[in-house]
C-alpha cells in the first residue's frame, strides 16, 4: 500500500479476509507505505511485488530514474485531490483562493499538481501563500482559523467534515478533478521483474482485486468490516467514512465509460500531458503507452 | 510547614507522585474550564478512554514490537561501543581517525537518513534496530571514552611499571573507574533507544507503539495516540529505572554518596 491501511484501501483488505487472494491461489503479505514514491522505490528495488500509486508519479519516475515498475490496472479513475475549506473563510470557488493561506502535507502528490489546477483557474502560486504540515495536523489547523484551506484527499471527506461539525462549522470541498484537473491518480503497479517472472500470479491477483473491488461497492458495510478485522486499532464508523469517499473515486463516469480498472488511451495521454507540465518535463520525453501493460487484466488474457 | 515538607520528603516517590497528580487536576479542568477541543489537547480522562481504543492483547503486540527493536538496538549499541571505546582509549591513532567519523554520524539527521535504510535494508526488523542503534549508541562511545580516559595516571603508570598487559589494565583500572560514567551513558542510551525505534516506526513498521500514534493521528483519534505516548513514557522511565537499579544493586560505590 502507499500509505497507512483505511477504509479506502478496503478492496485488498476484503481480498485478503474474505479469501477471494486465497481462493486465487495466492499468499499475500501487506505492508504498509508512506507515500506513492516509496511505494515505487520497494516495487523497483524488489522488496514487494505489487502495490498501489500514483501514476503520475510513475511517469514522472520512469523519466527521471527510469524506473522498472509498470501500471497494470487504475485504481482511481479520478484526481482524489481538493481544496478543502470551512464556510465563512470567504472560499466558495476556486478563483476565491487568491490571496488565501493554504496548508499541505509536505509529500502529497498534490503539491505537484496544484500550480496546474492554479493556472487552469487564471492564479499563479504567487497567489497564494503556500505552508507545508504534518497530514495529522491540517484539518485541526483548518478548524482553529490557522489557515483558511488546506489540501487534502476526497479520502477524508468524511472525516474532515465530521471534525468540523464537532467544532460547529461546515465544511466546503472543492475537487479538483471538477476544476479541470482530468487524470487518472492511484493505480496498481508491478515491478517489471515479478510480472515478467510470474505474469500468471499478476494476472491472478489482479482478478482476485477486481472482485474484492466489486465486492466493496456491494457490500460496503462488511467491506468496512473486513478493514477492522485486519485493524482492530480503526473504528468501523471511520472506516466506513473513508471506503464512502474512496467509492466515488474508483466508481464514476469515467469508470462507467471505460468499465473498472481500465487505463483508457486518451486519458492515460492527458495524465501524462499534466505531468509533464507539472514536473516541468518535455512532453515527447515519454510515450504514457509504455508505463503500462493492459494484458493483466481478465478480460484481456494473454 | 517545613517539617511536614521534610516529612512528605523522606516517603519515597510521594512528592513526584503529589506533583503529577496536580499536574493531572490542573490539566484536566483547564480543558474542562477553557473548553479545548480535544484534537488540541485531550483531557487526562479522554486519554484514559483513548486506552479502550484496542484490547489489551493488541497494546501489548505494539507495546513488544517497540520494545524489542529498542532492546536490540540498546543492546547492539553496547557490544558495538565498549570495543570502540577500549581501542579509542588504547590508540590515539584509532581515536583521530575515528572520533571525527563518530561526530559526523551523530550530527546527521536519523530521521533523514532513515528512509534511506529503510530503502537499503528492507522494512524488517533489520533496519528498525540499526535506526534505534544509530542514535543511541553516540552517547554510550563518548561517556565510556570519558570514563576510561579518566582513569588517573599514577594508576596506569603502576599498571605498567607491575607490567600487567593491556587487557588487564582495562579489565581492572580503566573499565571499573569508568562505571559511573558508563552508567550515564547507559541512562542516556536506553531513553534514546525508544525515540529510535519509534522514529524507525513512523518511517516502516506494521506494528509499534510509534505506528499505532502515527496511525492513530491520521485517522485524528488523538486520545488514543496519547495514550499511546503515555505507554512510550512508562516505557522509558522502566528501562531507565532498571538501569539506575542495576548500577544501585551492582555497582553501589559508583553512586554520588547522597543517592546511595
Amino acid at each position: 500500500m502507499d500509505w497507512l491501511p483505511g477504509g479506502d484501501k478496503a478492496a485488498i483488505f476484503v481480498c485478503l479476509e474474505r479469501g477471494f487472494c486465497e481462493e486465487a491461489g495466492l499468499e499475500v503479505r501487506l505492508e504498509s507505505g508512506r507515500g506513492s514514491s516509496e511505494s515505487l522505490t520497494k516495487l523497483a528495488t524488489g522488496s514487494s511485488d505489487i502495490g498501489n500509486a500514483d501514476i503520475g508519479a510513475l511517469m514522472a519516475a520512469r523519466v527521471t530514474e527510469d524506473l522498472q515498475v509498470t501500471a497494470v490496472m487504475s485504481y482511481y479513475s479520478e484526481g482524489p485531490h481538493a481544496f478543502f475549506t470551512l464556510k465563512g473563510n470567504g472560499i466558495e470557488s476556486f478563483a476565491d483562493v487568491k490571496g488565501k493561506n493554504l496548508v499541505t502535507s509536505p509529500f502529497t502528490s498534490s503539491n505537484v499538481y496544484l500550480p496546474l489546477v492554479l493556472n487552469d483557474n487564471g492564479l499563479s502560486m504567487d497567489d497564494v501563500t503556500l505552508t507545508k504540515s504534518d497530514p495529522g495536523a491540517l484539518n485541526p489547523m483548518l478548524v482553529t482559523g490557522q489557515t483558511d484551506a488546506v489540501i487534502s484527499w476526497i479520502t477524508d471527506v468524511t472525516r474532515y467534515t465530521q471534525q468540523a461539525k464537532d467544532a460547529g462549522r461546515e465544511m466546503i470541498i472543492l475537487p479538483w478533478a471538477e476544476a479541470g484537473l482530468v487524470m487518472y491518480s492511484g493505480s496498481i503497479v508491478a515491478s517489471n521483474k515479478f510480472l515478467e517472472e510470474r505474469p500468471d500470479v499478476a494476472r491472478r491477483f489482479i482478478a482476485a482485486l477486481l472482485k474484492s473491488v466489486e465486492y466493496m461497492r456491494e457490500n460496503p458495510e462488511d467491506a468496512a468490516k473486513a478493514v477492522t478485522d485486519a485493524v482492530p486499532e480503526m473504528d468501523h464508523a471511520t472506516a466506513m467514512g473513508s471506503l464512502n469517499d474512496a467509492l466515488g473515486l474508483i466508481f464514476n463516469e469515467v469508470t462507467e465509460r471505460d468499465g473498472l480498472g481500465a487505463l483508457e488511451p486518451g486519458r492515460l495521454q492527458a495524465t501524462w500531458e499534466r505531468v509533464a507540465a507539472a514536473q516541468g518535463l518535455e512532453q515527447d520525453a515519454l510515450d504514457p503507452e509504455d508505463v503500462v501493460d493492459r494484458s493483466f487484466m481478465p478480460e484481456n488474457g494473454s | 510547614m517545613t517539617a511536614t515538607l521534610t516529612r512528605v520528603n523522606r516517603v519515597p516517590g510521594l512528592l513526584p507522585g503529589l506533583t503529577f497528580l496536580i499536574i493531572l487536576v490542573l490539566w484536566e479542568s483547564s480543558t474542562r474550564f477553557f473548553t479545548i477541543p480535544t484534537f488540541l489537547l485531550p483531557a487526562p480522562s479522554r486519554i484514559v478512554e483513548g486506552f479502550d481504543a484496542v484490547t489489551i492483547s493488541r497494546w501489548l503486540a505494539h507495546a513488544w514490537a517497540t520494545l524489542r527493536v529498542a532492546l536490540l538496538g540498546f543492546l547492539t549499541a553496547i557490544v558495538v561501543s565498549l570495543p570502540l571505546a577500549i581501542l579509542l582509549t588504547r590508540f590515539k591513532l584509532v581515536s583521530s581517525g575515528i572520533y571525527p567519523l563518530l561526530v559526523v554520524i551523530q550530527s546527521t539527521p536519523i530521521v533523514a537518513v532513515a528512509p534511506i535504510i529503510i530503502v537499503t535494508m528492507g522494512s524488517g526488523d533489520m533496519s528498525r534496530v540499526l535506526i534505534t542503534f544509530m542514535i543511541s549508541f553516540f552517547p554510550l562511545v563518548v561517556s565510556m571514552t570519558t570514563g576510561m580516559k579518566a582513569t588517573p595516571e599514577e594508576l596506569i603508570e603502576l599498571s605498567h611499571s607491575l607490567k600487567a598487559p593491556a587487557i588487564r589494565e582495562f579489565t581492572q583500572i580503566r573499565i571499573p573507574y569508568a562505571i559511573p560514567y558508563i552508567f550515564s551513558g547507559l541512562k542516556i542510551s536506553v531513553t534514546l533507544s525508544v525515540i529510535g525505534a519509534v522514529v524507525a516506526e513512523f518511517v516502516a513498521a506494521e506494528k509499534g507503539i510509534g505506528y499505532f500514534i502515527q496511525f492513530s493521528t491520521s485517522l485524528f483519534k488523538i486520545p488514543q495516540a496519547w495514550a499511546g505516548l503515555a505507554i512510550l513514557v512508562v516505557m522509558s522511565l522502566t528501562l531507565f529505572q532498571i538501569i539506575a537499579q542495576t548500577q544501585r544493586y551492582c555497582f553501589p560505590w559508583s553512586l554520588p554518596r547522597e543517592s546511595k
